[in-house]
């Protein structure tokens, strides 16, 4: 089942390279979905196919928190705090997907140095997670929205989360269900104080810097 | 084949000795054919001039003494000058090292030497810094668009097409003389073709003024031909002889190719200017119905200069691009990534000279006339002397797109010079076999057009077509003003590229519900220029204002400095 | 003298096939259009039709122009008659494959967009102007994903010419590397829109909105020399398509009936694809063009990422 996997590697990298150039906080989050929902369908061909109940387990929950549930408490946040929904990147968004692009081959270039203890399910799993760890960092280093900073947070999340999976058998299933409540508390909690910070400074954060040409 | 003249002669540290070999023919080729043009040319284009100015020899004197008046002129000289001059220390310090290494200014000894590796590496640095500023590598390229827009058209012509080509021979040279070369001189100069060849035409399409454009087009052309060389030299130091020709010679090939095409170029830009007495692109407009013959010809080099099948800067770049994708396959992994970064950057130098000279033609030759052009009211205004020499670069151009087999020989031969490799192990049959196939699509396609020509006549019959304005949706043009400029129709690349080109814009707002008059400039300005030379002379003469206060300003004092290095040089040789 | 004959026995039925069927495409393209819009939707033969039509008429031509503006049409056409030989359909190799061919069909394609920009410019309008200015920029984009596309392919396949990158050896690829060739057929989807003007990019129905690139400038033609143009840009259309499904459907069962009833299957495929993209996208803001271009580049650089990876 190889090949699967790394078909979703691959989608997991375009999706964390696509929500570089995404320009709506809505388009994000959906992007983000869909990328934990593939990404909960890993555990479903790590072992040649052979569907235990474990893995049934870690690819539900995977999928009912983040393909689920944070979208939603995303969603309902966006919908609550009235407010616009344009990312504004430091960085222009054409740049932003250079980089990216180069940041993946780094990522690649990288992980030929790297010896893992273990033997993974796929060679491609290791680069393409250490990619989108490094895709994360950067929504979170150029985008200035605080959303934006959750999901760049949960896509470096993901990435982990990709790379744990792949070490499945030396990784205890409680541990890894640890991370993923409490990734899932801290957006929850996230949401709630962004509410709070919202009420007190939307309109400061209105009359900043005029958008240049080009980035909307 | 190799002929060698020894002159009965000597001069000091060595003998005279003039040779044709297979590298400096290629040279020799390129250079006898602009010469002569550009000698025809001059003929009808300085007659406004005659028998007022002195004509000197050096590219130096031509641009400071042809029209000395204009300080422009005079500062391009300077700049000229000393670029040169910085060039020649690198050079001198680079010849000193090699022949310490052989103990012999002769080239000939030189190239039985094996140098040590140290030696090599730095003879090969020295060459790329004192030849690079020569040919116009970036960042040193900063006097050549001063310099070539600056001299009369058929100068500009000699300058852009021969004169650059000076330091690439020079580099060619050093790459025949020094064999061995450390690994990383190959990706040195690929990288600094690909930097180069992509500033280079990014600046151009940010240009408003056609000379300037042409001079930047030239740095980007001297780009291709290092990525040809990097090519090359990968090749030599990978043991692949076959990558090693196709590189050198596709670099070779370039090199004949640009000073046929640019010198076209240049020279149709100086019958515009002679006609309009006006280079800036934005004032220019419809000549094609003025000049119809400049026009035709200016289209041939403005094809060929963006690599168009059917003219010669396609075969240079096929053959580059050639050598490229079969580094692919030959190299080992970080050459495949350097050939991937050539291909992508040859593919977009390409589209970008693309967008550059279907700007320059559209702007200049097609669309209305933008201002009142002064013309002298005769159908073509230019005189048949400098129509020939247009004709006879873009026969060429022509020709060796269609008929690439006639040079093949000439640079192939260069390329298993410069390779160091026997010809008949090179299996040239695999780049010469798709090559003619290529040269048959050309005449099939040109058959093809012949035939759809045809097809329309018969469609249309051969009564008048009816002739009315523009209708683009009935949006009629008020003033022809209102045309695309060359500044409107590059924006959105040079904005892209804004925090690389130092895009600068002013003005342009318009205000209230009635705007009055507004003004927008534009400018592009050189990065290298603005952030590494001018802070880099700005230091320089602060350093130099301190040193200078300093001084003291007795003349003995200085005899005083000469006596104590004389002696001080006396004890330490003679000691 | 059989050599040439079956040389040019097949040359024309290479160009019988893509000049009878090029124009489907753009009827099944507004057939599924209708169908997505509830509507019956024009014949499929419309195209067709329209094609007639415009032979028939005579041309009118701006006293701004000169003969760049009339030989644009025919270069465009010669240049797409000329790519029709040497992109293979289906199991049919090209009729003409060299090593290097890739670069002669980039660069003929960049000799029909540079007459067709010139051709746009000298109307003298501002508006064609302006789509001139905007393909000469997307061009640059689109063609360093092509090129990137051609890089991966070539590696993949080690070798130079197109009919063997996209011919026989993709069956073994998709076997063992099937996500690069995902990527490689996702850029090239992206690339394709961009160069044939379809919807996410620029309207090729409308003339008169501000995001038009390539229908502006075609503005001034009309007549025959429109003819052309659409003929021209049916057969581009199926010409990408005929590369796409080689990369996609690599079927080759040997019965020529079957493969050729596959291949053209496949296209229709791809020009209802394309209709159902073009039914459900709105066109993107001009300066998003941009960033799907540098998306199709990022995707092909990840494909030659992960190709150079694995070797």
């Amino acid at each position: 089942m190889t090949p699967w996997i790394d078909v979703i590697c691959i989608l997991a990298v375009f999706l964390s390279l696509t929500l570089l150039a995404t320009h709506r906080i809505v388009g994000m989050i959906k992007i983000f979905a869909v990328q934990s929902f593939f990404l909960g369908l890993v555990p479903l061909f790590l072992h040649g196919g052979i569907i235990a109940g474990r893995d049934l387990a870690v690819s539900l929950v995977t999928m009912v928190l983040k393909a689920g549930l944070v979208p939603a408490v995303l969603f309902w946040e966006l919908r609550h705090i009235s407010m616009r929904s344009e990312v504004r990147p430091i960085l222009g968004l054409g740049a932003s997907i250079l980089c990216g692009a180069v940041l993946i081959a780094v990522a690649f270039w990288i992980s030929l140095a790297m010896k893992l203890p273990g033997k993974l399910e796929s060679s491609l799993v290791l680069p393409c997670s250490l990619a989108t760890i490094l895709l994360g960092f950067m929504t979170m280093v150029t985008r200035t929205r605080a959303v934006t900073q959750v999901l760049g947070y949960m896509v470096i999340e993901n990435g982990i989360f990709l790379f744990a999976l792949s070490l499945f058998d030396t990784m205890p299933v409680p541990i890894e269900m640890g991370i993923l409540l409490d990734i899932f508390v801290a957006v929850f909690v996230m949401a709630i104080v962004l509410n709070h910070i919202n009420e007190e400074f939307e309109r400061t954060r209105s009359t900043g810097r005029r958008p240049r040409w080009g980035e909307s | 084949m190799e002929k060698i003249f020894r002159g009965p002669w000597t001069v000091p540290f060595g003998e005279c000795s003039l040779r044709l070999d297979p590298l400096n023919l290629v040279f020799l080729a390129a250079i006898v054919v602009l010469v002569l043009s550009s000698a025809i040319y001059g003929t009808g284009y300085l007659r406004p001039y005659r028998g007022k100015k002195p004509l000197g020899i050096h590219a130096f004197f031509y641009l400071v003494f042809m029209a000395a008046e204009k300080p422009a002129v005079r500062q391009a000289g300077f700049i000229y000058l000393i670029a040169s001059h910085c060039a020649t220390f690198f050079l001198f310090l680079m010849f000193f090292l090699m022949a310490h290494a052989a103990g012999s200014m002769d080239f000939d000894v030189m190239a039985r030497t094996d140098f040590p590796q140290a030696v090599a590496a730095l003879a090969f640095l020295l060459a790329l810094a004192g030849f690079g500023v020569k040919a116009g590598f970036l960042p040193t390229h900063i006097w050549l668009p001063y310099a070539h827009p600056a001299a009369p058209a058929h100068i500009s012509a000699l300058l852009s097409g021969i004169a650059i080509k000076m330091g690439i021979y020079g580099i060619c040279r050093v790459l025949w003389i020094v064999k061995t070369l450390p690994g990383w001189c190959g990706y040195t100069l690929l990288a600094l073709g690909i930097v180069s060849g992509l500033m280079g035409v990014l600046y151009a399409l940010g240009q408003h003024e056609l000379k300037r454009l042409l001079a930047y087009h030239s740095i980007e052309n001297i780009g291709i031909i290092a990525v040809g060389l990097g090519v090359g030299l990968l090749g030599r130091s990978h043991q692949v002889p076959f990558l090693a020709v196709l590189g050198f010679g596709g670099a070779l090939l370039h090199v004949v190719n640009h000073a046929l095409f640019k010198g076209l170029l240049f020279l149709g830009a100086g019958s515009v200017i002679h006609r309009t007495h006006s280079g800036e692109m934005d004032h220019l407009g419809g000549l094609a119905k003025t000049m119809p013959w400049t026009a035709g010809f200016f289209l041939a080099g403005a094809l060929s200069i963006c690599g168009l099948p059917l003219f010669n800067g396609f075969v240079s770049e096929f053959l580059i691009y050639f050598g490229l994708f079969t580094g692919l396959r030959e190299l080992p992994p970080e050459g495949v990534v350097a050939c991937s970064l050539g291909i992508l950057s040859l593919a977009l130098m390409g589209a970008l000279a693309l967008a550059c000279f279907s700007k320059v033609y559209g702007i200049v030759f097609l669309g209305k006339p933008r201002t009142d052009i002064k013309t002298d009211g005769t159908p073509e205004g230019t005189p048949f002397s400098m129509l020939l020499p247009m004709a006879i670069l873009a026969a060429l151009c022509l020709w060796i797109g269609l008929v690439p087999q006639s040079v093949t020989g000439l640079i192939f031969g260069g390329g298993t010079y410069l390779a160091h490799t026997d010809a008949f192990a090179v299996r040239l049959g695999t780049v010469l076999g798709p090559l003619a196939t290529v040269v048959r699509m050309a005449l099939l396609f040109l058959a093809l057009i012949l035939g759809l020509v045809l097809l329309r006549r018969l469609f249309l019959g051969t009564k008048p077509l009816p002739v009315r304005e523009t209708w683009s949706c009935g949006f009629v043009a008020v003033s022809s003003r209102i045309q695309y400029t060359s500044a409107s129709f590059a924006r959105m690349i040079v904005e892209l590229m804004k925090n690389i080109l130092l895009f600068r814009r002013r003005g342009g707002q318009v205000t209230g519900v009635f705007p009055g008059k507004a003004h927008m400039k534009s400018s592009v300005h050189d990065a290298s220029e603005e952030m590494i030379f001018r802070p880099g002379l700005a230091l320089s003469n602060e350093i130099s204002k301190k040193l200078g206060h300093s001084r003291i300003r007795y003349t003995q004092l200085y005899l005083m400095y000469i006596l104590l290095f004389l002696v001080f040089l006396l004890i330490w040789k003679l000691k | 003298m059989s050599l040439l004959f079956n040389k040019a026995v097949t040359f024309l039925l290479h160009w019988l096939v893509i000049g009878a069927l090029s124009p489907a495409l753009f009827g099944v393209i507004a057939r599924v259009k209708a169908f997505f819009a509830g509507k019956k939707g024009p014949s499929l033969l419309q195209p067709y039709f329209d094609l007639a039509k415009l032979f028939r008429k005579k041309c009118v031509y701006s006293s701004t122009t000169t003969w760049i503006f009339r030989a644009s049409p025919v270069v465009s056409l010669a240049v797409m008659l000329i790519l029709s030989l040497m992109v293979p359909f289906g199991r049919f190799r090209a009729p003409v494959q060299f090593p290097g061919d890739i670069l002669l069909v980039a660069y003929l394609l960049a000799l029909g967009r540079f007459f067709m920009i010139l051709a746009a410019l000298d109307t003298g309008s501002s508006f064609e102007g302006m789509g001139a200015s905007r393909e000469a920029f997307f061009s640059c984009l689109s063609e360093l994903a092509l090129f990137m596309n051609f890089i991966t392919l070539s590696l993949l396949s080690e070798s130079l010419s197109l009919s063997r990158m996209i011919g026989a050896d993709i069956p073994m690829s998709w076997k063992g590397l099937d996500p690069v060739l995902l990527l490689v057929v996702g850029s090239f989807f992206i690339v394709l829109l961009a160069e044939n003007c379809r919807i996410p990019v620029d309207d090729p129905d409308t003339h008169l909105e501000l995001t038009m690139i390539h229908e502006v400038m075609i503005l001034d033609h009309s007549g025959v020399d429109l003819g052309y143009l659409l003929y021209a840009s049916a057969m581009k259309l199926f010409l990408f398509f005929a590369i796409l499904v080689s990369i996609i459907i690599p079927v080759r069962t040997g019965h020529p009936a079957v493969d050729t009833g596959i291949f053209l299957g496949g296209v229709l495929a791809m020009a209802v694809l394309v209709g159902i993209v073009e039914s459900i996208m709105a066109r993107l803001r001009l300066n998003r063009v941009r960033l799907l271009l540098l998306i199709a580049f990022a995707l092909a650089f990840f494909s030659l990422i992960v190709t150079l990876w694995r070797n």
